[in-house]
């Protein structure tokens, strides 16, 4: 996994002052501001009228500006922003919860075990990391119904869960093989059972792993659209911030006053733990999109 | 004996949750997927017929599955292209480790974090025949431009905000892989006289051949699968000309209620997606193997 670290080491030291590096830097400014324009008329767009968003897109006059469509996109009665937050919040700590609980254990058992069955039961998680889910889900819609848990929160967060197992499992059991097991056993030997001994040794130490996943799965969890609009479907009235935006927005999408604040309320948080954690947030998103 | 089976009780203990849930979420659906391939359900009958391999003859048959398939191929191919290309490009210009860089880096990462569902309503309002940009334009006086309303118009911005909100992944994973090439080695070209030219394409750009099949195949395997950003883009229009893969089996299994028809095409879609997926495998294996050499 070493090739997925943030890379913070210099290999080449720019000059200052020196032209060459002076067009660098003016490329990428050009650069990034392309990159910006998008969240720039996203974020000042929240706070204009449709005219005055159609006719100056790019214009900032403070005494045009307004909160009244923020307002109203955090009142609207097709999506209550509020719940959608709560349940999103409610699905991404659940997720990561039973996530650690599941996956932590069986990696446990797949480092420290040399047996030829454990190697296969670790390749056939592995093997989950090829299926795409937004293929997955059509045939887990009628698991579901056999179980009694469509439409429902428990459904949602076990399959939601399920996808973020063969990812987890594959980093933890890479990450516990480099954990001496010298440890566990001088811990073994003092009486402890194997549940104490991973609890209160290992997964400790397993921190840098986990808390990637976390991140991963938080991301990968608030963001889901297709997952949560089927398992849950409009007849739950159930909305994550995903697919109450979805809920809020196709409707209306030629109505900027609705679009921009609604979409501005739904990425807010996100990029503000982007910005306070930019680098872990980076590697763990990183690590994820390598997971094929 | 006693000892032996709590031994055995504790180890079951841990696997067991994961397994059991492993199996009933995914093992059993993507049977269940083949077996419904197979079939003719529609979602409701409470026993579908069994139609062999019909399904996967009609596929070959639907003129909007091979236009979905081509579309998909489409946007994969010139996808991966410019992913690596701009990836690439940019990890050389914001390598090193200046706080100017390391803000580059951010402003070219950040549209990872937004969900592709807000990405696509974003620039469908900036794009769209009433956006942003249109209606500057016309406030201009100028004609406007029919970003989403044409079928290669469409296609072609689908590509470009794909791009735009992913490239930033490329860039970090060529960042992490220009830090394993040998400074040894550039110090060495250094030293020889040659020019940053030379050095890029004999020492720099054989170093990162692992890096390079790797991104490649990975940003294959994401755009294979593109969705959300369809749904809240272009609604895979016009006239279906944007519709992809994963876009037409949810609708087949869902609207048109044609789930053993879907079925095949999911099994289809898989079978490439985990060839590819293996093919990463392998190539990340022999990658690591000429790491370590």
């Amino acid at each position: 996994m070493s090739a997925l670290r943030m890379p913070r080491v210099a290999t080449v030291q720019f000059k200052p002052f020196r032209a060459k590096g002076w067009g660098r830097v003016a490329f990428l400014v050009v650069t990034s501001v392309l990159m910006l324009v998008p969240m720039y008329l996203l974020i000042v767009s929240a706070f204009k009228s449709q005219q005055d968003i159609l006719q100056h897109p790019f214009s900032l006059s403070p005494d045009q500006l307004t909160t009244e469509y923020l307002r109203k996109a955090a009142t609207n009665p097709d999506f209550n922003i509020g719940k959608g937050y709560a349940v999103t919040i409610l699905f991404v700590v659940s997720v990561n919860v039973l996530s650690v609980a599941l996956a932590g254990p069986v990696s446990y058992v797949i480092a420290r075990r040399s047996e030829r069955r454990y190697r296969m039961l670790l390749l056939l998680f592995v093997a989950g990391t090829f299926i795409p889910s937004q293929v997955l889900v059509i045939p887990v819609v009628y698991t579901l119904k056999f179980l009694g848990l469509m439409g429902t929160i428990p459904g949602f967060v076990l399959f939601e869960t399920t996808l973020t197992l063969p990812f987890s499992i594959f980093l933890y059991a890479g990450y516990i093989m480099t954990i001496p097991a010298s440890l566990d056993e001088a811990a073994a030997v003092d009486g402890a059972g194997k549940h104490r001994v991973f609890w209160s040794i290992v997964f400790p130490l397993m921190k840098p792993a986990v808390v990637t996943m976390v991140i991963l799965n938080t991301f990968s969890v608030w963001n889901d659209f297709v997952n949560p609009q089927i398992i849950l479907g409009p007849g739950s009235g159930l909305y994550t911030v995903t697919t109450g935006v979805y809920a809020a927005v196709s409707q209306y999408s030629t109505d900027y006053t609705v679009v921009f604040p609604t979409l501005l309320l739904a990425v807010a948080p996100l990029l503000v733990v982007f910005v306070l954690l930019q680098r872990h947030v980076i590697s763990g998103l990183t690590a994820g999109a390598t997971k094929g | 004996m006693r000892a032996r089976l709590t031994t055995n009780l504790t180890t079951l203990s841990m696997v067991g949750p994961a397994l059991v849930l492993f199996v009933v979420m995914l093992v059993v659906p993507v049977g269940l997927s083949l077996y419904l391939s197979l079939t003719d359900w529609d979602g409701y009958s409470a026993n579908p017929a069994f139609v062999g391999l019909k399904n996967y003859v009609s596929l070959t048959h639907s003129a909007e599955a091979i236009r979905a398939g081509w579309v998909t191929l489409l946007i994969a191919a010139i996808g991966t292209v410019l992913l690596s290309v701009l990836g690439l490009g940019f990890a050389l210009l914001v390598n090193g480790a200046s706080r100017l860089n390391a803000f580059f880096r951010i402003v070219l990462f950040y549209p990872h974090v937004l969900s592709a569902l807000v990405v696509g309503f974003l620039w469908s309002a900036v794009l769209g025949t009433s956006g942003v940009v249109n209606g500057w334009l016309t406030s201009k006086g100028t004609e406007v431009l029919p970003f989403l309303s044409d079928p290669k118009w469409a296609l072609a911005s689908l590509i470009a905000v794909l791009v735009w909100a992913g490239f930033g992944v490329n860039v970090v994973l060529y960042l992490a892989g220009l830090q394993t090439v040998s400074k040894d080695l550039l110090e060495a070209a250094r030293i020889d006289g040659a020019s940053k030219q030379q050095t890029f394409f004999n020492v720099t750009l054989p170093a990162l051949a692992p890096v390079v099949t790797v991104n490649l195949v990975l940003s294959l395997v994401t755009l294979l699968k593109t969705y959300d950003l369809v749904v809240s883009l272009t609604g895979g229009g016009p006239a279906g000309s944007t519709q992809t893969a994963a876009y037409l089996i949810l609708w087949d299994s869902f609207h048109n209620n044609a789930l053993g028809f879907g079925s095949a095409q999911s099994v289809v879609l898989m079978v490439i997606t985990a060839g590819l997926a293996l093919t990463v495998a392998r190539l990340r294996a022999r990658a690591d193997r000429g790491v370590q050499a």
